[in-house]
């Protein structure tokens, strides 16, 4: 469950750990919406609170609070540890225990908002002036069919190649330059598993990371998954064929992957610091499980672009803020002004920015890593230059990867039931990693009509 | 046959006793003034004898049961029949059943499933009572050899998993391997592969719930009387020939519940290979309770996890009766 579970912990973790940053210069109060009046008492829950055994952050957390609290007096803010989880998400919905403020990701937002488990704002962050500043092409990610909106996106992040540099240089490659195509990393990763006995490359595969992690290679190959409906085209495409096709002669011509085929987010990140795997594709969060959980040294992780074959485009996904369809117009509006002043003025505003990667650095949480705009105009460049004397990440390491968010086509995750889609998947993945005969062409026709099933349900 | 007695004693049947008539426990049997209460006896002189302060304080153990275990069971069955979020249901009638039972990862998990049950009782039954009879023969060092069988099942069950992940690493550096290395056996895939995924984890579950069967059958076994054992040694007979017609045949009771313990907990598998390999690799340790987690809350379809474990309560029921039904002559006198 790790795309399920741990990505959601992270989920939480990324909103607490941006909550804990953002600065309290923010920007003035949004427009009121006519029937809303703006100076009435207004008591919202968010979530993001970290948990009591994380003192200095709970502590920043609810300092940030008190000071909003100062410059907003009509609002009070209660912080919750609880967030989005799929195991819990109906019933704290049901039971009124959800904060009115939640976090999902990219893959669910969509669903949510179709099941009307969020509330509709699209005129309160109208009328906040919050959605013009927002990219449309993220935005549309909380939307439902009819374009209202229910959430805010408040994160994203572009899929790439993350690698050890250590065992590049030890296998005679160069670790400034990594491979760009999956022609190159094969050929990489038979250099590194010959000349260095670790396995060249890997890749997630457990419960549903498996299918994320087909769907970014279909993507590079240039292949679709869905069609807009949602109607799978991955079968008929042959394009995952083609990539399954080549983890299979990986793993049994090449022998370049390894005997652990059940590698989840934590595991990989574990395995890449411990110098059990070369290669994986993941996102920049992967520096996180390998430099700060695993204790990798720093200099010895890589970053470079999603490899392509044919398709110039890579997975994107991220987080958005959803509100609780049980809240109030006047809570609407004051959670808009806190996730504007708390998420996303760091994004834009100068002493925000500079006030979170301080505070972020002084938790030695990695500041400047690179990270996709959900803003309508990316900042991310001048917020770079405000913020460079906290940054603590190797930036030079991440070069090749950031450059290629500029070039690559950025690919939204499948429209419809992603996270089943993934699910189904990742069997199909460890098949081809297992056993040698596997049929992969019949088994993704398979996981085609069972998940057509599954659209019509 | 005290032990068989004992063991034959259905638990729910005890625990109405106490629920009902908690009083009839403290009462010395010895004593004549209270002669049992005849089975149908009118409510008024129940509550003349103090049935109805009994019921006062049954009453907080009924509703916690009520609210926190008949109602979800009473909902979940209801939810069988629904689609639902929660907050809003609408009635589907049987397309829950029909579409979990068309579904083609069923047959896989039932097998897989199955798989499990038939190793847990090829490895998981006969274990822990090797175990016993080998840890009742000692004439010394019992205790410690009990505190040893029963460790494991101290240690929580997410802790041990994780602890035997790594065991089953499935490097030539990892635990087990290494130790195969050390015979010159090749190293085994164990969890990463699809051969070997479903007998780890019987082994590891084994390893985890022996202790807790052992206690059960070592105490059952100090209730075997002596003098079986004294006439079966003037017999003649040695160790195995005592385990084999004294020992075994007084557990007997005991025995078939533990086997239908084991059953009804086995086919119910899901923390092993949840945590294990999430159902991987390739399906091979899916099985039906991992579907209705899936179903539940990969799916968020809430009528189709209702429906499969609807299903899978029946089928045990079902398969309880059977088996009290056909085990029912060679448990009584």
């Amino acid at each position: 469950m790790t795309k399920q579970f741990r990505p959601v912990v992270g989920l939480a973790a990324t909103a607490a750990s941006i909550a804990l940053l953002a600065g309290c210069s923010g920007g003035a109060a949004p427009a009121s919406p006519a029937s809303v009046d703006p100076d009435a008492p207004v008591t919202i829950t968010v979530t993001g609170k970290p948990s009591d055994d994380q003192k200095d952050q709970l502590k920043v957390f609810n300092d940030r609070i008190v000071a909003f609290e100062k410059k907003h007096p009509n609002i009070t803010v209660k912080g919750s540890d609880k967030n989005w989880d799929p195991q819990t998400f109906n019933a704290m919905l049901a039971g009124g225990t959800l904060p009115d403020l939640y976090a999902v990701y990219f893959t669910d937002s969509k669903a949510i908002a179709k099941n009307k488990q969020a509330a509709d704002i699209t005129d309160a962050l109208k009328k906040s002036g919050v959605s013009e500043t927002l990219n449309p092409s993220t935005l549309e990610l909380a939307q439902d069919d009819a374009g209202r909106v229910y959430g805010i996106p408040f994160s994203a992040y572009g899929l790439g190649l993350v690698y050890n540099r250590a065992l590049f240089t030890a296998a005679g490659l160069d670790p400034d330059k990594p491979p760009t195509t999956w022609e190159q990393v094969r050929e990489d990763a038979k250099i590194i598993t010959e000349k260095t006995g670790v396995p060249g490359f890997g890749t997630m595969t457990q419960t549903g990371t498996g299918g994320w992690m087909v769907t970014a290679a279909t993507y590079s190959f240039g292949g679709q998954m869905e069609a807009a409906d949602g109607k799978p085209v991955f079968a008929d495409e042959g394009k995952t064929a083609e990539f399954l096709k080549l983890l299979h002669d990986m793993r049994f011509e090449d022998k370049s992957i390894g005997d652990n085929v059940l590698y989840d987010q934590a595991g990989i990140g574990q395995a890449l610091a411990s110098k059990q795997v070369g290669m994986f594709i993941g996102s920049p969060s992967s520096y996180q499980d390998a430099v700060v959980t695993n204790k990798m040294n720093k200099d010895d992780f890589g970053m470079g672009p999603m490899p392509q074959s044919g398709g110039n485009g890579t997975l994107t996904g991220g987080g958005v803020f959803m509100m609780s369809p049980k809240t109030t117009a006047a809570q609407q509006q004051a959670i808009i002004t806190y996730v504007k002043e708390i998420y996303l003025s760091a994004k834009f505003d100068q002493a925000a920015a500079v006030d979170a990667a301080k505070s972020n650095a002084g938790q030695n949480l990695p500041v400047g890593l690179p990270e996709l705009s959900v803003l309508t105009t990316d900042q991310s460049d001048k917020v770079h230059g405000w913020i460079k004397d906290y940054i603590n990440v190797p930036e030079a390491n991440f070069a090749t990867y950031a450059d290629s968010l500029k070039s690559l086509q950025l690919m939204i995750e499948p429209p419809q039931k992603a996270q089943d889609l993934y699910a189904m998947l990742s069997p199909v993945l460890q098949s081809v990693l297992t056993d040698p005969g596997t049929d992969i062409d019949g088994k993704l026709a398979e996981v085609s009509t069972t998940f057509t099933s599954k659209l019509n349900r | 046959m005290t032990t068989r007695r004992r063991a034959r004693i259905p638990f729910q049947k005890r625990a109405t006793r106490m629920i009902t008539a908690p009083t009839v426990d403290v009462t010395p049997t010895t004593e004549p003034s209270r002669p049992p209460a005849p089975s149908r006896s009118r409510p008024r002189a129940r509550i003349r004898r103090g049935g109805g302060a009994a019921l006062v304080f049954a009453l907080p153990a009924i509703i916690v049961f009520a609210y926190f275990s008949w109602g979800p069971i009473i909902r979940g069955s209801v939810m069988a029949f629904q689609k639902t979020n929660f907050a809003v249901s609408e009635w589907v009638g049987w397309v829950n059943i029909t579409y979990v039972l068309s579904d083609p990862l069923l047959p896989t998990a039932i097998g897989n499933t199955f798989l499990f049950v038939v190793l847990g009782m090829l490895i998981g039954f006969p274990v822990p009572l090797f175990l016993a009879v080998f840890m009742a023969e000692l004439r010394r060092g019992r205790r410690w050899f009990n505190l040893l069988s029963y460790l494991p099942v101290v240690v929580p069950p997410v802790v041990a998993i994780m602890l035997w992940k790594t065991f089953y690493a499935p490097s030539a550096g990892g635990a087990f391997n290494t130790v195969l290395g050390w015979f010159g056996i090749p190293s085994i895939g164990w969890l990463d592969s699809t051969t070997w995924a479903m007998p780890a984890m019987v082994l590891e579950a084994t390893w985890a719930g022996a202790g807790a069967t052992v206690i059960i059958y070592i105490a059952a076994m100090t209730s075997v009387r002596v003098e079986l054992y004294e006439a079966a040694e003037l017999d003649g007979a040695g160790i195995l020939r005592k385990i084999c017609h004294v020992t075994l045949p007084q557990l007997r009771g005991l025995l078939l519940v533990m086997i239908l313990l084991q059953l009804i907990g086995t086919i119910q598998v899901f923390a092993e290979p949840f945590l294990f390999t999430g159902g991987g690799p390739g399906n091979s340790t899916m099985t039906v309770l991992l579907m209705v987690y899936n179903y539940a809350f990969v799916s968020q379809d809430f009528g189709a996890a209702a429906a499969l474990s609807v299903l899978l309560a029946l089928f045990l029921g079902l398969l309880s009766a059977v088996y009290v039904w056909v085990t029912k002559k060679w448990s009584t006198d």
